[in-house]
């Protein structure tokens, strides 16, 4: 098994109903006022990691982010998401999102996937086979590339060719696949279908619809595609409605209304999939049965039960020729193939797959509403306007075994005493004060004993490097703290001591957690209580420590910015206590099952 | 700045220097490695890129016309099996060996016009045939046979490539050699 490197996860507040309503805005403004009833409540109840609620609140401190005006831990479960820009990831051109209703969610400019292995599609010119004579003189190459186009994968060497598509022009591809289908017949747009529907009503000279059958779709209506189908039973249903509106004057009952066949269920039907236009403020006095489509103008259409085809084609191209579900699954819909009875199965009927848009969001604050990050909105940007992530607020905490501090050992021997190194990191500029409290044992079937040796500490301010080597006071202050809990690390005997840290740094402080995991062996007998003696399930091997930090400092009552630099000059009256507290969890390493 | 120094440190030419029968035009840098006691043999217009293995120690290794072996591609590695046959591995003309590429020993056959993609892997005796695309970190299992034109994907899926421009590719990779030529200062005579 891989040896498992040290980590830490925090918990967010949003998951325990109780924190949540502790920070409400009105609290927000003195988060220390957590009443006491509720500090009770904290300490009485430990966190359990293994729980199966905690898998959707712990995070990484990477994933955190942080509110300034609730001074509290964000996670992405809890925070609420804007979205600022559409952009292709291809291209990165911005989509407005306007252009999202009428065009849909794929760029279409010229940025395509290939629809075998989804690596990007480019565009190249189709140069008629070489002359053996070229390969002396490869430089005659060099004049301009002229059509036809093609899309070709640079990864697998698919090409459009496959699939029957070439293109006249190099550039707005997906415009001119719009009106191909694969093998290269032409296939009309919307605009283009209505266009020749309206010549063939005005050709039969009424307002029925018409009963010449447009020239694309044949008369058996094999070729019908689903938009074309679509057009047609929407045009057929239309009329249909038009006339039942005409005639039925004379309704009395709603109650045999309601049936697929009547008028009353159509509009509403369609309504709900054309965006209510075709809502009928009449459609109460309707009444009656229509007939229904009868040919392929009326968009009906037989199913093609006979699939003998597709068998023959399975013969001749084998397994390999057919698609696989996950690519079916990328193509984008409605690409207008007969596929209304069955979806594409063949290698050679995908479509190159336009891209799908990205988005950049802004998060918001659950609780407060403020904005707590925002990228730019410009796509080729990759800054943020305002992102504040919570590892600028609370202090990291990395793990490292002691004896060494090399990389961490493959396993934890049982029973036998382990100790580790915590460090603890300060980001922010005031000295902050941490006190740490873990239950003796682990929760869980196998209770682990914890001891941390060195349950509260301070830690000076993240100040500036070179501040911190010019400014000769904090030196001084340093050394006058050194005295007082001197370190008993490498420089003060390098034995583990309880109630002393072990090292102390610029802006880091480092602790002793001492362990002794327990034998994983599963219960054989139970005593009386219900146990559970099942095996060792997963990841139950790993030892893992719920740890309560609680960080207290103090900022200028002024400046609301808790990262702010106090200024010098003023009192020591107008600070303000803050404090922030959350459950995390260190994972130590995986106990030996020998 | 007229050259760029790697930082890597030159790999020691371990092992016995092996017997080679180099066309004239071929082009291989000095900083690439062929180890062995089998003959290796490279065609004319071919191009060893710096650090690419080439290992004898398996058998004859023999580079058609026009390939291109790129950097820290294994040609001729030597398999857990350690077997040894006359035949190594023989790549056709045209067949490039991408970067990290590692083709085992053992009568494994390259065809014509194969691309071999980065970091894939090709075992003892399997047989690629003609135009084929390995595409990267495919895996191609010991004594597999290959048929004309096929794409492998990493993912095992496999697939016919129907194109037809052996011809345009063929010209592509002439092109390229023709850059690659200009580029890699060649040194055959360090290895004869
Ligand atoms: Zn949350
Ligand atoms: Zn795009
Ligand atoms: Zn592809
Ligand atoms: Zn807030």
């Amino acid at each position: 098994m891989a040896p498992l490197t040290p980590y830490t996860f925090i918990q967010c507040p949003c998951s325990d109903p109780s924190t949540l309503a502790s920070s409400r805005p009105a609290d927000a403004s003195s988060p220390t006022s957590i009443s006491g009833q509720e500090r009770d409540d904290d300490d009485g109840r430990t966190f359990d990691p293994r729980a199966p609620r905690s898998n959707y609140s712990l995070y990484p401190l990477e994933y955190l982010l942080y509110c300034e005006d609730c001074h509290q831990i964000r996670c992405p479960r809890c925070v609420s998401e804007e979205i600022v820009t559409y952009y292709c990831p291809n291209c990165l051109f911005e989509v407005p999102s306007s252009n999202l209703k009428s065009e849909g969610n794929r760029c279409t400019r010229s940025c395509f996937q290939c629809p075998i292995c989804i690596g990007p599609l480019g565009v190249t010119s189709l140069e008629k086979p070489a002359d053996a004579n070229l390969l002396a003189a490869p430089d005659n190459a060099a004049s301009p590339p002229s059509g036809p186009y093609i899309l070709i994968c640079s990864y697998c060497n698919w090409s459009s060719t496959e699939i029957g598509i070439q293109f006249d022009k190099p550039n707005s591809i997906h415009a001119q696949l719009a009106k191909m289908r694969n093998g290269g017949v032409t296939r009309l747009t919307a605009k283009e279908r209505k266009e020749k529907r309206r010549e063939a009503a005005a050709q039969s000279g009424t307002g029925v619809p018409p009963t010449a059958a447009p020239t694309t779709t044949g008369g058996d209506g094999q070729d019908l595609d689903v938009e074309a189908q679509f057009a047609n039973l929407k045009h057929f249903y239309q009329g249909q409605l038009a006339d039942a509106n005409a005639a039925g004057a004379s309704s009395l009952s709603s109650l045999g209304d309601l049936g697929f066949a009547s008028p009353n269920s159509l509009s509403r039907i369609m309504s709900i999939y054309t965006g209510g236009s075709l809502h009928d403020k009449k459609a109460k006095t309707r009444v009656g049965t229509m007939r229904e489509a009868l040919d392929s103008d009326e968009g009906f259409k037989l199913a093609d039960l006979d699939e003998s085809g597709a068998i023959e084609k399975l013969h001749e191209e084998g397994y390999d020729g057919t698609v696989s579900s996950e690519q079916l699954s990328n193509q984008p819909p409605n690409v207008g193939e007969v596929q209304l009875h069955g979806r594409s199965r063949f290698a050679s009927e995908l479509r190159p797959i336009p891209y799908l848009l990205r988005t950049k969001r802004s998060k918001r604050c659950p609780i407060c509403r403020h904005i707590i990050s925002k990228p730019e909105a410009k796509v080729q940007t990759t800054r943020f306007r305002i992102r504040l992530v919570a590892g600028s607020y609370i202090p990291s905490i990395a793990i490292r075994p002691l004896p060494g501090g090399g990389p961490p050992p493959d396993t934890l021997q049982p029973l036998r005493p382990a100790q580790f190194l915590l460090t603890f990191k300060n980001p922010i500029f005031e000295t902050v004060k941490v006190t740490l409290a873990s239950p003796a044992t682990t929760p869980g079937r196998f209770a682990s004993k914890v001891t941390v040796l060195c349950p509260q500490f301070e830690i000076d301010a993240n100040t500036d490097v070179w501040d911190e080597a010019l400014n000769k006071d904090g030196d001084k202050e340093r050394r006058r703290r050194k005295g007082e809990d001197s370190g008993s690390g490498p420089a003060g005997g390098g034995q583990a001591e309880a109630g002393k840290i072990w090292e102390r740094g610029r802006n880091w402080v480092s602790i002793v957690v001492e362990v002794v995991p327990a034998s994983l062996r599963p219960p054989t007998i139970s005593f009386g209580k219900k146990e559970d003696t099942g095996p060792l399930r997963e990841d139950e091997d790993v030892l893992e420590i719920p740890m309560f930090v609680r960080v207290e400092w103090e900022v200028d009552a002024g400046g609301d910015e808790v990262g702010s630099v106090p200024s010098k000059d003023k009192d020591k009256e107008a600070k303000e206590k803050r404090e922030l507290a959350y459950w995390c969890v260190l994972g130590l390493g995986r106990v030996s099952q020998g | 700045m007229s050259k760029r120094h790697s930082i890597v440190p030159p790999i020691s030419q371990a092992g016995p220097k092996p017997p080679v029968q180099f066309s004239s035009s071929i082009t291989i840098a000095d900083s690439a490695v062929l180890t062995g006691s089998n003959p290796i043999v490279i065609h004319s217009e071919s191009v060893v890129h710096p650090r690419a293995r080439l290992e004898s120690l398996g058998g004859r290794i023999t580079i058609g016309r026009r390939c291109v072996v790129h950097e820290r591609s294994t040609v001729g590695a030597v398999g857990t099996e350690g077997r040894v046959t006359e035949n190594g591995v023989t790549l056709g003309d045209y067949v490039t060996v991408e970067v990290a590429a590692s083709i085992e020993a053992g009568d494994t056959v390259i065809g014509d016009g194969t691309t071999v993609g980065v970091g894939a892997k090709v075992g003892r005796g399997a047989v690629v045939g003609k135009h084929c695309t390995l595409t990267p970190h495919t895996v191609v299992a010991a004594g597999e046979v290959i048929p004309d034109f096929t794409v492998i994907y990493s993912n095992g899926m496999r697939r016919m490539d129907k194109r037809g421009v052996v011809e345009l590719k063929n010209k592509g990779q002439a092109r390229q050699i023709e850059v690659l030529r200009r580029m890699i200062p060649s040194n055959p005579s360090k290895f004869q």
